[in-house]
């Protein structure tokens, strides 16, 4: 690992079809860095998420886990991606699963953990999301904000290196946003690295040591929240403020 | 003013073309189904009354009986065969590899697109003379049933399995992946038993005409329901005695079938209101 970057992003490029969508991206996430990358839609930042696990396929450059290629054809993705977590805008929670089961079922069936252990541990996630009592809960039974938190429980529990957040709190109501951005800067007081691409600007300035500003497929600026905030760099970024603001 | 509104809306049960407001309808409805419940109700006591012969029933009965547990064993074989089958032609219809699920494409367009009479006489009739020499198998007739209804229930339920696994949304997938599972676990543990779920309603549909497709065999003189018709009805010109006991015996095997899909439809509920 070099001057302490933990997820590296190269030269990407990236197509759907004849749409360039990712334009020589390069982008270093550093150990216990949490990163926001946020921009107008289309931009480019899920995309740029979604290659970090390989969840799209890059056409150019490359994208490295610990110094390991993770966009190489002949890595082992699946090993890679235990540790990579991921949270969905979407939850994307097992359905026909409990709150608990979500987050035991790939501790248990990829790593193989015992049953008991896989349990002790899926508890205790479930009580750093604030959710003990939702243990035997189905996904359909729970608010979007508990599913989210249940989520990001069902991620840790393979104790990723670094978590990627996908406008986790986009599909919310209102009133539930603050339970699983919460949730979040917990983590991020904790010390992992995150990677959260969002419309959340508070989040960004509050726990962001990083803002990344993608417009296009490029990133147009990048830097701390405060400076980014206050004064951009660039004609874009200031515009993008100033349609938020 | 007033009065042109009113006039729009002037009953508030009325349904927009004016035909009939709901309780109109709901007699209607009511009327029309009780009186088809009763006369048909009317003709099967009718029936039992006047065209049965009870007297004839403990002689044909034995047969019946014999016909009945061919049926039923032909049935629980072809079923666990073209369900457990089906699976497998539905998971190859959705993989990515072309030759894959060109194949099973194949296979579901012929024996979805022959008729089964069709395929029965395939196996029976054609199979054996492919064979160099006397063709070994002596009592082709219960193997030719099993093969024919297992390889074309098998069609049904893979397009059923395959609709199924196609409402199971893409982010399961994902999500199942991005925690480091292989496809191969993640269809096990994720998309399969949602894709089974979905699709258990077309399941035990196609399996409930499994049971009615049958009677077919009797044109390869399999000794079952249909077949036990025809004896009787030659041997003595009595229609009612013996369609009552088909009647009987098929309902007997196809309503507690309909249980139990609408039981394993329930069973796997998730906390109800599921999605």
């Amino acid at each position: 690992m070099t001057d302490g970057s933990l997820l590296e992003f190269e030269h990407v490029d990236k197509y759907f079809g004849d749409t360039h969508v990712l334009k020589d991206v390069s982008l270093d996430i550093a150990n216990g860095e949490v990163c926001v990358v946020v921009g107008p839609s289309g931009s480019g930042k899920s995309t740029l998420l979604r290659c970090a696990n390989r969840l799209e396929e890059i056409q150019a450059g490359e994208i490295r886990l610990d110094d390991r290629s993770i966009s190489d054809p002949g890595a082992d993705i699946n090993r890679l991606r235990q540790r990579i977590g991921m949270v969905f805008q979407s939850f994307n929670l097992f359905p026909h699963k409990t709150a608990l089961e979500n987050v035991t079922l790939a501790p248990r069936k990829v790593r193989g953990v015992d049953d008991d252990t896989a349990r002790e541990r899926g508890v205790d996630l479930l009580a750093e999301v604030g959710l003990s009592d939702q243990a035997a809960s189905y996904p359909s039974q729970l608010s979007g904000g508990q599913q989210q938190r249940v989520a990001i429980a069902r991620a840790l529990a393979m104790d990723p290196r670094v978590m990627l957040f996908d406008e986790v709190t986009s599909a919310l109501d209102p009133e539930l946003v603050g339970e699983v951005l919460g949730v979040m800067r917990s983590l991020a007081d904790d010390g992992m690295t995150m990677m959260v691409v969002t419309h959340e600007m508070g989040f960004a300035r509050e726990v962001a040591d990083r803002v990344v500003l993608m417009d296009e497929g490029r990133i147009v600026e990048t830097g701390a929240p405060t400076p980014f905030f206050e004064r951009p760099d660039t004609d874009r970024g200031a515009q993008f403020l100033s349609k938020l603001f | 003013m007033a009065d042109s509104h009113s006039s729009v809306q002037p009953n508030a049960n009325a349904t927009a073309d004016g035909f009939a407001d709901d309780q109109t309808l709901k007699y209607i409805g009511v009327g029309l189904s009780s009186l088809f419940a009763l006369g048909v109700a009317l003709l099967i006591l009718y029936i039992l009354a006047t065209e049965v012969n009870y007297g004839l029933i403990p002689t044909i009965l034995p047969q019946f009986i014999g016909a009945y547990g061919l049926v039923l064993g032909i049935v629980v074989t072809s079923s666990i065969l073209s369900v457990t089958s089906g699976i497998f032609v539905g998971l190859a219809r959705v993989s990515k590899t072309r030759l894959t699920s060109g194949i099973s494409a194949a296979y579901v367009q012929f024996f979805r697109g022959t008729p089964l009479l069709f395929q029965i006489f395939v196996i029976y009739f054609g199979i054996p003379t492919l064979w160099p020499g006397l063709f070994p198998i002596q009592n082709w007739g219960l193997p030719t049933a099993i093969i024919a209804l297992t390889l074309n229930h098998a069609a049904y339920v893979g397009e059923a399995v395959r609709g199924g696994i196609g409402a199971v949304h893409d982010g399961q997938m994902e999500a199942a992946r991005s925690l480091g599972m292989g496809y191969i676990q993640a269809m096990r543990e994720v998309v399969v038993p949602q894709a089974w779920r979905n699709a258990l309603a077309a399941v035990g549909n196609d399996q409930i005409i499994l049971v009615k497709d049958t009677s077919l065999l009797t044109v390869i003189a399999i000794p079952e329901l249909i077949q036990q018709f025809r004896d009787v009805n030659s041997a003595t010109f009595d229609p009612w005695t013996p369609i009552v006991l088909v009647a009987i015996a098929y309902l007997s095997i196809t309503i507690p079938m309909g249980r139990l899909v609408e039981y394993l439809e329930n069973r796997g509920d998730w906390g109800g209101d599921a999605r």
